[in-house]
This record gives C-alpha cells, sequence and structure tokens, in this order.
C-alpha cells in the first residue's frame, strides 16, 4: 500500500512539474504578490514615501506658515509647495492625489475674528486622496486651537471692557493669540496608544507585510490543492482510473495517493512561502514553530479535501482548472486574504466563517500578529480539520472510477 | 470579407459555447465582483467610511471620577458614532484587557484616574494635578480599526484642550489688562470655565472651514469600490479570453484544422484575419456583458455610453495583441494557457484590477504596459462623469498598444508561419 501510494505521488509530481510554467504559480507568482501587496516593493524604502500633498500658499500670512508646518509634521503627507498654475497643471496630471490652496487673506480673516476658508481638491475614487484630507483636517484642528483660545479671550474682554477701537482689538487678539500658541506647544500628551505583550507588530506603524504574507500564502496553495480537482477529471477522462480497476489497487489506495501528493506539494509550497515572509518581508513566523506547522498542516488537509469533493462534481480538466482558481481566488477574498477582515461589514465577518480559508487566515494573523502559540490557534485547527472531515466524507461518498 | 467574418463569429460562438471557459470569462470575474462589493460594504446603504468597517466593538472603562471622562463616555456611546461603533460599557479594566487578547474587541478606551483633575484645576486650591494620558489599548490583529478608534479620542481630547487654552489664555490676558484684579480672578475663572465647558460639550467652534471638492461632476469624494473593482475584474479576466482565443491557432494547428482550411480558397490573410477578429470579439462580448450586468444588477453608472463602447472596443484590441503575441511566442496550447493565465494576474495586480496599488516610480511605469491600468483609469473618469475628450490619452494608448502588439505579433507568425500552420 505504502509503495502504491509512493509511486502515485512520485507519478503526479512529475506530471504536475514537467512543464516548467509551473514554477510559475508553485513560486514566483505567489512572492510577486506578496511583495507588491505587502509594500515590499515601494520605490525605495529609505526615501520619503508620504503622499504628496499640492500646496499653494497664496497668503503668506505666520498663520498660513504655521498651517505648512503642522502639515509637514504629518506622517501620511508630504507639502509639495508649487505656484497655482504648477500645481494645478501638476494635479491633473495626477501627480499628487490632493491639492490645498490658502487663498490670500486667510491669516488676516483669521485675525479679523472672521471664518477663513481653504480650498481642497482631491482626485475621486481615489483612498490616498481621502488621507490626504484627513492630514489637512489635523493640521488645522491644531492651529485652530490656539486661534480659538484667542478669540475667546478677546471675546471674554470685549465683554467686559470694549476695545476703543479697532486697533486695541487686533492688539489684544495677537498678545493673546501669542499667549495660546506657547500654551498649546505645553500641552502634555493625551493620548497613548498601547498593546497586548504578546503582539509582534507595532500598532502605531501599520505594517502591511505579515497580511500580505499570510493571505498571499492562502490564495496561490489554496488554488493548486483544489486542483486536485483537475487530476481527478484528467485521471477519469483518459480512463487511467477505469484502468486501475484491473490492478490489485482499491479505492483508497488511489484517493490517498492522489491526496498524499496534492498534499505534501502545498506543505513544500507553504515552506517556501513561509521562508520568503521570514527573510524577505521580516514576518515573524517563527515565533512557535510548532504552531505554525500544525495550522498549516490541517489548512492543507482542508484544501486538498475540497479539491477531492470538487473532483467528483466536476466532468472536464478545463472545467476542474477554471473552477479552482474561481473558487481559489473568491474564498481567498472572502476569507481575509486580500483585505483584511476587520474592514468587511459586520454581517460579513460572520457569513464568511462558513471558509476554510477564513479560519486558516485568522490562524496565521494569530501566530504572525498577536503572537500566539499552539493554545492560541486550537480553535482554528480544530475548525479545519472539521472542514477537511466533512470535505472527505463528501468525496469519498461521491467518488466513481468512471 | 465574408469569410473573415464567418472565420471570426464561428470562433466567438465556440467559445461563448465552451461551459469551462465561461468559468473564468463570465462567472469568474462576476462572483469576484460581488465578493469586493460585499466585503468592501459597497452594497451598504450606510457605508461611509469608503470601507465596510462598521460597529467597530470598543469597550469603554472610565475610572475617571471627574465630568471629563463621563463626557468621553457620552461622546463614544452618542448618536453621531452609533453606525461606526460597538461600545461596550460597564465592563472592567481587566476584562476589557482580556477581551481585546483574545481578539473579541478592537481596542478598549481607558479613562483613567485622576484625567479630569489633571486637566481642571481644583476649584478651592487652584492645583492642577499631573496630567495622566487616556490609554487606548489596541488589538494589533485589528489595527485599521483600533486607528479609528484612536482618532476620534484624539479629537475628543482636542475640544478638552481647546478648552482649557481658552480659559487660561482668557484669564492670563484679563489679568495682564487691567480688565479684572487679581481680586475677582477666582470668581471670574470660575464663571469663564463654566462657559468654556459648556462651548466645549456644545461641539466648540469652527474658525477655519475646508471646501472640498473632486475633480468630477460627481460631489461624493468618498471612495466607491464598485466602481473600481467591476472594471479591474472584467478587464483581468479579459485578458484570460484573449489568451483562450491565442490557444486556438495552436490547437487548429495542432487537430490540423488550420491545414484543411488553406486547402479551400481561403487565403492565409483571411484565416488569420478571422481568428484575430473571433478573439477581439469575443472580447468585446465578454466586456460587453459584464458591464451591461453590472449596470442592471448593481445599478452601476458607467458613464458616457459612447466613451464606455470606444474604451470596450481598444482594451478588447489591446488585450487581443497580447492574446496573439502569447500564441506566436508560445509552442503549445498548454504554454498559452499557462503563460496567458500568469500574464493575466501579474498585469491583474500591476495594473491595479485587485488592489488600489499607489502607483508610483518604476511601478507607474511598469503599470503602463498593461492595457488594464489605461482601461481602468478611462472607465474611471467616465463614471465620475467625464466625457469622451477626457479619455483620449487612454483611447489612444490602448489603440497604439493594440496596434504594436499586432504587429510583433505578425512578425513572429511570418518567421514561424511553417510550424504555426502544420
Amino acid at each position: 500500500m505504502i509503495q502504491k501510494i509512493w509511486t502515485m505521488l512520485w507519478k503526479d509530481t512529475i506530471i504536475r512539474f514537467s512543464s516548467k510554467s509551473e514554477l510559475l504559480f508553485f513560486l514566483i507568482l505567489p512572492v510577486i504578490f506578496t511583495a507588491l501587496l505587502g509594500g515590499f516593493m515601494a520605490p525605495d524604502p529609505d526615501a520619503d514615501n508620504r503622499i504628496p500633498l499640492l500646496v499653494v500658499n497664496e497668503d503668506g500670512s505666520p498663520l498660513a506658515g504655521s498651517l505648512l508646518a503642522a502639515l509637514e509634521q504629518s506622517g501620511s503627507v508630504r507639502v509639495e509647495a508649487a505656484p497655482l498654475a504648477d500645481a494645478e497643471a501638476a494635479f491633473a496630471a495626477e501627480e499628487a492625489p490632493a491639492l490645498l490652496q490658502i487663498p490670500a487673506g486667510f491669516g488676516d480673516e483669521l485675525l479679523a475674528g472672521e471664518t477663513a476658508v481653504l480650498h481642497f481638491a482631491q482626485l475621486p475614487n481615489n483612498n490616498n486622496g481621502n488621507v490626504a484630507a484627513r492630514a489637512v483636517q489635523t493640521a488645522v484642528a491644531d492651529i485652530s486651537q490656539p486661534i480659538i483660545a484667542a478669540r475667546s479671550a478677546t471675546a471674554e474682554a470685549a465683554g467686559r471692557r470694549p476695545f476703543v477701537d479697532d486697533e486695541a482689538r487686533a492688539a489684544f487678539f495677537s498678545a493673546s493669540l501669542a499667549v495660546a500658541q506657547e500654551l498649546s506647544q505645553a500641552l502634555p500628551q493625551r493620548v497613548t496608544l498601547t498593546q497586548p505583550e504578546a503582539a509582534l507588530v507595532d500598532v502605531n506603524a501599520y505594517d502591511p507585510a505579515a497580511q500580505s504574507s499570510a493571505g498571499q500564502m492562502i490564495t496561490w496553495v489554496f488554488i493548486p490543492l483544489l486542483g486536485a480537482s483537475a487530476f481527478l477529471a484528467f485521471e477519469r477522462s483518459k480512463g487511467t482510473l477505469r484502468r486501475l480497476l484491473t490492478t490489485p489497487t482499491g479505492k483508497a489506495a488511489f484517493m490517498l495517493g492522489a491526496i498524499t501528493s496534492n498534499y505534501l506539494q502545498a506543505l513544500a509550497q507553504m515552506a517556501i512561502l513561509i521562508a520568503f515572509g521570514i527573510f524577505v518581508m521580516r514576518v515573524n513566523w517563527g515565533q512557535s514553530l510548532p504552531a505554525l506547522a500544525l495550522l498549516l498542516m490541517t489548512f492543507g488537509l482542508a484544501g486538498v479535501a475540497l479539491g477531492v469533493m470538487l473532483g467528483t462534481f466536476v466532468k472536464t480538466t478545463a472545467q476542474a482548472n477554471n473552477l479552482s482558481i474561481m473558487l481559489g481566488m473568491a474564498m481567498a477574498l472572502l476569507g481575509g486574504c486580500w483585505w483584511p477582515l476587520e474592514l468587511f461589514p459586520p454581517a460579513m465577518q460572520n457569513v464568511v466563517k462558513a471558509l476554510p480559508t477564513t479560519w486558516a487566515m485568522q490562524g496565521l494573523i494569530d501566530l504572525a500578529v498577536r503572537g500566539q502559540g499552539v493554545q492560541g490557534i486550537l480553535a482554528e485547527t480544530a475548525v479545519l480539520l472539521g472542514f477537511a472531515a466533512l470535505f472527505f466524507a463528501i468525496g469519498v461518498r461521491r467518488f466513481r472510477f468512471e | 470579407m465574408k469569410k473573415v467574418w464567418i472565420i471570426g463569429w464561428k470562433d466567438l460562438i465556440v467559445l461563448f459555447r465552451d461551459r469551462g471557459a465561461l468559468i473564468l470569462m463570465l462567472a469568474a470575474p462576476f462572483v469576484l465582483t460581488v465578493g469586493l462589493g460585499l466585503v468592501t460594504g459597497a452594497f451598504s446603504s450606510t457605508n461611509r467610511t469608503g470601507t465596510g468597517l462598521a460597529q467597530i466593538p470598543v469597550a469603554i472603562v472610565n475610572l475617571d471620577e471627574g465630568e471629563l471622562g463621563q463626557a468621553l463616555v457620552d461622546t463614544l456611546t452618542g448618536a453621531d458614532l452609533a453606525d461606526l461603533l460597538a461600545p461596550v460599557t460597564g465592563i472592567d479594566l481587566e476584562e476589557a484587557r482580556r477581551q481585546v487578547d483574545a481578539n473579541e474587541l478592537a481596542a478598549a478606551v481607558i479613562a483613567p484616574t485622576g484625567f479630569t483633575a489633571g486637566v481642571i484645576p481644583n476649584p478651592t486650591t487652584g492645583e492642577r494635578a499631573t496630567a495622566v494620558a487616556i490609554e487606548i489599548y489596541a488589538n494589533p490583529a485589528r489595527p485599521i480599526s483600533a486607528g479609528v478608534v484612536s482618532d476620534i479620542v484624539q479629537a475628543f481630547t482636542s475640544r478638552v484642550d481647546v478648552g482649557l487654552t481658552s480659559i487660561e489664555v482668557t484669564m492670563t490676558q484679563l489679568l495682564r489688562s487691567g480688565i479684572v484684579p487679581l481680586a475677582q480672578m477666582e470668581a471670574v475663572g470660575q464663571e469663564v470655565g463654566a462657559r468654556q465647558i459648556a462651548q466645549m460639550q456644545a461641539g466648540g467652534a469652527q474658525v477655519i472651514e475646508i471646501q472640498r471638492e473632486t475633480v468630477s461632476d460627481n460631489d461624493d469624494p468618498a471612495f466607491n469600490p464598485l466602481a473600481y473593482f467591476a472594471p479591474g475584474m472584467a478587464i483581468i479576466f479579459l485578458m484570460y479570453t484573449t489568451a483562450l482565443g491565442g490557444r486556438s491557432f495552436l490547437d487548429e494547428r495542432n487537430s490540423g484544422a488550420l491545414a484543411r482550411l488553406l486547402t479551400t480558397p481561403t487565403a492565409m490573410a483571411q484565416v488569420l484575419g478571422g481568428k484575430v477578429l473571433g478573439i477581439f470579439l469575443s472580447g468585446v462580448a465578454q466586456v460587453g456583458v459584464l458591464v451591461l450586468g453590472s449596470t442592471l444588477l448593481f445599478g452601476l453608472y458607467w458613464g458616457d455610453p459612447l466613451g464606455v463602447l470606444l474604451l470596450i472596443l481598444t482594451v478588447a484590441l489591446a488585450a487581443t495583441g497580447w492574446g496573439l503575441l502569447l500564441a506566436a511566442f508560445a509552442k503549445t496550447p498548454g504554454q498559452v494557457t499557462n503563460y496567458g493565465t500568469a500574464l493575466m494576474l501579474i498585469f491583474g495586480v500591476l495594473g491595479g484590477g485587485f488592489v488600489n496599488l499607489p502607483r508610483t516610480g518604476a511601478l507607474e511605469m511598469i503599470a503602463r504596459i498593461t492595457p488594464n491600468a489605461w482601461a481602468l483609469d478611462g472607465f474611471l473618469r467616465l463614471h465620475q462623469g467625464g466625457a469622451l475628450g477626457d479619455i483620449t490619452t487612454e483611447l489612444a494608448a490602448l489603440v497604439i498598444m493594440g496596434l504594436a502588439l499586432f504587429g510583433a505579433a505578425v512578425l513572429l507568425f511570418n518567421r514561424r508561419s511553417e510550424s504555426i500552420l502544420h
């Protein structure tokens, strides 16, 4: 029995890798996708990769300068000051997702107690534009604080003893603003961000590497695992399954051979992608190797079992291949492999629990982000084993040699 | 010309009768678009974040004895944030931390003992206790949700600081200017403080207005995921269709159909023209069906119909060029399928079809060799209210790409004409 399984495993491996193009899907594409989506191929990791924000300063007042200084402090945008015509041309060419215009008179309006207006334009359907908008709002809130305080003081003073003229009022406001700016700079930190001790990432600096490494590994391993269905369809269409009946090879030995082959190939692929994650993407996969191994083995089982089950429904190799790609991509997407699960609507977060990819992804995030060990992923592995048992049961029940 | 049309139409019919091919031509882009719509909340009427982010589970632990701790609780549990947050109150500190540790909550907001006393001076002594910060105990597995909670709390403390600074500036200036003598400072301070706290609770004042606008006729600057992903997915799988069309060259060569066809009074140019037309028509039909389907089923607005039609035609032309080039390079039908699928996926990620990658530097240049990037830009422009004149660059780029690739493929075919046809 073991000899037969080994022979089938070797035969399947030779068939799969007989074409060099198989390496594209086994290794090259997963690595490219992981690197691209994990931000590894950003133009220059040492360069200022903040989102460019075009700023046209037509005012030149100290308050406009304060606004620019506040924007320069932003961790998300990089100020690119330019004259209006140049900025508009750059914006039209989509060289930056947003343009901020500080109109002439901005500072005077604020000093006169009026509401000053800023013009902010952003490219539509562009997330970077939304990020830039938030950075501008934060900077505006920063410089508004002392102005509001100075206005409040001026209004209070005027209520108690009216100013003799506008000049006296302006002088009082300016003095108040100076005091307010000094006080604002001395304010203590009001909010601190902390995280569990076991965490392996810094919540202060979102890094997509772990999400990308885990998500792409699941996607690219899951699709060929579902491709086990193509092997069954291929052998059935060639008649080799029927011919097997003439040999002393039972249904169980054949199924085990086909499954073991796909399973071991998937484990090898996962090991390579994990190594890529550790050494290139700097993802901390090595915190609990037993837990990682346990999770990957159960995920592989669930995937190959689904492939076997799928193989009993399809008729041709082409159907199996295309269905594997479609289902693999869809289940990876819905399982949170492309977009973090936390961004899904609450109802969808519950619905997608019906997919093995969701549990695999959750388990990998538990390991690489939350720093969990075997204990922390027992629930995920149990569910994945449950999926494997269910899919195998259906697959074996429906399996036919003809 | 009639022969060219007959060959092209035959290929179109053959392709659309292939159930296996239809899975990736029509079902996959449709299923993935629906999936992306579901996970990004595009079908939700209350989506205001551009993602599905809503009902973020957050614990609020108020250990502060003063009014600011309670004001923070009121802010986080208020109606304004009811869509965004799912606050859990009445929970003790250890339990809140445990639930964050167990990945049940996105964050715990902890207003520490003495928070108010560190902000507002004691009315009797005038002394202010040492400032203590509000702690946001964040779940690292939900960094984006934790970031949203942090932003909300920061906005709250900013309002507190505005009130505090206003009181201090007012009192300092009233004293310096002699408007209020030192003896009356305590009474005036209480009066001003009460007024500032009332103002803070009312939401504070706005001194700078930001007039936001988009460059399109569409007034909504929020990210609309469906308008992005529907064309993105359609173009990704268009590459599969054209590769499959290219494969039919080699399939028909292997089966001897091409050679047999050439024994009829049909010129090689007519055969090749018909095959190219078949691939092109299949691509046009595929994208057309997906555009129509998403319009009817999701009510998606694609924009100026003439612009949309021209974009479909030109992107199908460019993709046909890639399909032909693949067929010219490959030696076996299996190679066309494998390389075609690989190209489809690589172009998909580089062209922004899967995820809206920032296109900067070298990535921008590489993206421009894909029909995906040009066509996606064009479709987005039209969706945002652009007219035909706004997508001339994209149309021109796609036509040039298609013709250049067609020329390159013909050159390769000519060099290999014997092996291609026999």
